[in-house]
């Protein structure tokens, strides 16, 4: 795998002005407090959203610690909770319900020494590059065909995957009963006779199939082997009950994809600041298309939009945002483009947007749907891609089912702890990542399922928009805070019958 | 660092006093030169002692307790009066409210009486950390709360003081963490600006949005200057942290028309101050004179150049 210069885990956090983070929010604190009218117009404390927005960004470049933040959002709850006692019952929401802390003042004792994030799991040295040198990427692209009674259908095999955390395939399938049309990949695993499957590997030991790894219910594309096989078996007979075995060759065929790595060094602030305008990007789909695109009436999307302002201040009060940086002004195209008013970014907007921002903006600007020319169907992926800010990442299929796309990845590394918030980012898998079709067309992959397993995270990507034809390749982009990594990958699809 | 005066940061502010209602009756407390007096308990520090054995804790104790817990608590300059003339009403019946929604409130799920037969003892001694670690949180939360009530109910005269008994803690020591780790600066840039923005409108109409407050931790008082024009128009003012006590919470802060920057020397009701007639301009010294309010105003000083 080719190296990757200077990667943090999430931010490099040495260089930030961490007091004037903390300076800044409670600054807006007394701002909101002075009241205006349209903070008073918000549910729950007034300007309740203004400071959890900028807090959560605060918290997600690593300038503010979340207990710190949590304690100025206590003391401005407190304090708007006060001048309440006589006036309007509010609707008062505490400001640890968004941190998911779930507790109030009082302030905790100090922490020397403390870091501004938990940090990612640690390991002891040497942990990383044992497990790495254990893992094994297998492409399968197998369809194991299966009957139970009157159930029937496919299991689709994508890929195998050996890491520490254990052995499992990532798959789709097909069920067909007399009550279902045929249904392919996400729904109906429990009809499928797991325990009726036998698996047997090149020295005769067995195994069995369990689909809910982790008690994992959310997550039904992947598909355990328990217990955990030796590192270097050859093959797996996977038969279905009174069917012929289908072998599956556990050969490694090359982990690394052919890549290219070029540097991006974004600040943690224009990082973040990416990370919000992809999740915009990503948010749109499900909106009611009225001639140009029309946002959203209310939520905590149009709160996140209306605090862009007051996220770019807080970022450049915390030293992680240059007043010089492009990116502001290619968020305030967006939300122009997305026809988003009131977002508070005071620099003009730029028209040197990404080509995949465009790509996707010219497909929501469009006045009909492309038809859909892709059946449900599968590609087998294994395919590691160089080391990005920390995350190692492995792309191990893709799949089209029911008119919605999905890339399914692997990430290994440190990354630090989910932290849900008004922002609605992941900062557990805080990477970019896009695909183009042979097509041309760029989709953006948004975290639609994740299961998490140590240092470990398989991911389901649902790329925006979806595919609509079967493509011969694509080209995936993969960004973080210091490089990009792009590689092509040949496509070979399958389609249960 | 700037020149701090060696008298008490208080001298310019006159006695203030309540009633509360405690017992039967209500009683008087009073705050005089920097301290909590309780006029109608001659020995609180035995009352204090008889509590802990048992008896009933009169409610002047209580309230001079939190007074004490909460003199160097930077929470007081988060959710205080900005503004002494729009300070916050509380009142006994709402600090009687909250009391007894804490006793009702704060209650651990409990899981009935079932045992095991053979009880896990690990989890049970880790499931009974929890809960005596969130009791002991809702507690302090309550304990809190009612102590902020309580503070409050007071009155912007006792509500003012105790800011300024609080910013004189951590005037001189910007640069240590509180005991909660809190960063002191921070803390102290927003209350200054917080309560030099409302002063600011009234002395020269400007928009409190537009009043932008740093901490001066050079030589001298400071600076204050006007730049720019339109919605870009902004106050700038450089003021020490003292200035949050010495001059604010003594009602100082715009006196004649003039911003108080520093106070030179005071004796109430008679204080010797610099102050600014426009921003830009050179201070000048001021002989200033106070007297109470008149009757049914907050209870602060009102002072006249």
């Amino acid at each position: 795998m080719l190296p990757v210069p200077g990667a943090p885990a999430v931010a490099d956090t040495e260089d930030m002005d961490r007091e004037g983070a903390e300076t800044y929010l409670r600054l807006l604190a007394e701002t909101v407090l002075r009241g205006s009218p349209a903070a008073a117009a918000e549910p729950g404390p007034p300007g309740t959203s203004r400071m959890m927005v900028v807090g959560h960004a605060l918290i997600a470049v690593g300038a503010l610690d979340p207990d710190v933040t949590e304690e100025i959002l206590a003391d401005f709850w407190l304090a708007v909770s006060m001048r309440q006692l006589h006036g309007e019952p509010g609707q008062p929401v505490t400001a640890a319900q968004w941190l998911s802390q779930g507790r109030a003042a009082p302030p905790r004792k100090p922490r020397p020494g403390a870091p501004p994030t938990a940090p990612p799991e640690s390991a002891p040295p040497g942990a990383d590059a044992d497990q790495e040198r254990s893992a094994r990427f297998v492409p399968v692209g197998l369809t194991v065909p299966f009957r139970s009674g009157a159930i029937s259908g496919e299991l689709c095999l994508m890929s195998f995957a050996r890491t520490g955390a254990g052995a499992r395939v990532v798959a789709a399938w097909g069920v067909r009963s007399p009550s279902l049309e045929l249904q392919s990949g996400f729904q109906h695993p429990g009809l499928i006779p797991f325990d009726e499957f036998t698996v047997t590997d090149d020295r005769g030991a067995r195994y069995q199939l369990d689909h809910t790894p982790g008690s994992d219910l959310e997550w039904p594309n992947l598909i355990g082997l328990s217990p955990d096989p030796p590192q270097n078996i050859r093959w797996l007979d996977v038969a279905a009950p009174y069917r012929q075995a289908v072998r599956v060759d556990l050969r490694p065929a090359g982990d690394a994809a052919p890549a290219s790595v070029s540097d991006t060094t974004l600040s943690p602030g224009e990082h973040l600041l990416v990370m919000l305008a992809e999740r915009l990007l990503t948010w749109t789909p499900g909106f009611p298309r009225s001639g140009r695109l029309a946002g959203p009436p209310a939520g905590p999307w149009r709160a996140m939009t209306a605090g862009f302002g007051d996220i770019i201040a807080a970022l450049e009060a915390a030293d992680v945002l240059s007043p010089l940086s492009p990116v502001p002004a290619r968020l305030a195209t967006l939300c122009a483009s997305l026809d988003l008013n009131g977002h508070g970014i005071a620099v003009p907007p730029a028209d040197d947007l990404p080509e995949p921002w465009l790509s996707l903006l010219a497909h929501y600007q469009r006045r009909k749907p492309d038809p859909a020319q892709l059946r449900d169907g599968y590609a087998a992926l294994a395919a590691s891609l160089p080391e990005l800010d920390g995350i190692r990442l492995t792309l191990l299929g893709l799949q089209h089912t029911q008119g919605n796309s999905a890339l399914h990845v692997l990430a290994q590394g440190r990354t630090p702890e989910p932290r849900p918030g008004p922002l609605d980012i992941d900062l557990s898998f805080p990477l970019s990542i896009w695909l183009r079709d042979s097509g041309g067309r760029w989709h953006a992959a948004r975290q639609d399922r994740c299961h998490r397993a140590g240092r470990e995270s398989t991911i389901r990507l649902r790329l925006v928009p979806p595919l609509t034809r079967p493509v011969d390749w694509v080209e995936v982009l993969a960004g973080g805070r210091s490089a990009e990594v792009r590689a092509t990958l040949p496509l070979h699809w399958r389609y249960p019958s | 660092m700037t020149r701090v005066p060696n008298e008490p940061w208080y001298t310019p502010l006159p006695p203030c006093e309540t009633t509360v209602p405690c017992g039967q009756g209500r009683h008087v407390i009073r705050w005089e030169a920097g301290q909590l007096r309780l006029a109608s308990h001659a020995d609180p520090e035995a009352e204090l002692v008889l509590a802990a054995l048992g008896g009933q804790k009169a409610r002047c104790v209580e309230i001079a307790e939190a007074w004490g817990r909460h003199v160097a608590d930077l929470t007081v300059l988060t959710v205080w009066p900005r503004d002494p003339a729009a300070g916050i009403e509380v009142g006994w019946d709402d600090v009687d409210a909250a009391g007894q929604a804490d006793q009702g409130g704060w209650a651990v799920p409990r899981h009935g009486a079932m045992r095991l037969a053979s009880p896990p003892t690990a989890a049970i001694a880790m499931a009974a950390a929890r809960r005596r670690r969130y009791q002991q949180e809702a507690g302090q939360a309550s304990q809190r709360r009612l102590d902020m009530l309580s503070l409050l109910a007071l009155g912007t005269g006792f509500q003012v003081r105790l800011s300024g008994q609080v910013a004189a803690a951590y005037a001189g020591r910007l640069d240590e963490p509180d005991e909660h780790g809190r960063n002191v600066r921070s803390v102290l840039t927003a209350a200054l600006s917080g309560r030099l923005a409302p002063v600011a409108e009234r002395w020269l109409g400007i928009d409190p949005d537009q009043v932008e407050a740093s901490l001066h931790q050079e030589p001298g008082w400071g600076s204050v200057e006007l730049a720019g024009h339109g919605q870009q128009r902004r106050l700038l003012v450089s003021l020490p942290a003292w200035w949050l006590a010495r001059v604010w919470a003594c009602g100082l802060a715009l006196t004649g028309r003039h911003l108080v920057v520093a106070v030179e020397g005071a004796c109430w009701p008679d204080a010797r101050v610099l102050a600014l007639r426009a921003p830009g301009a050179e201070p000048v010294s001021l002989s200033a004179h106070g007297s109470d309010g008149p009757p049914g105003s907050v209870d602060t000083p009102h002072w006249e150049i």
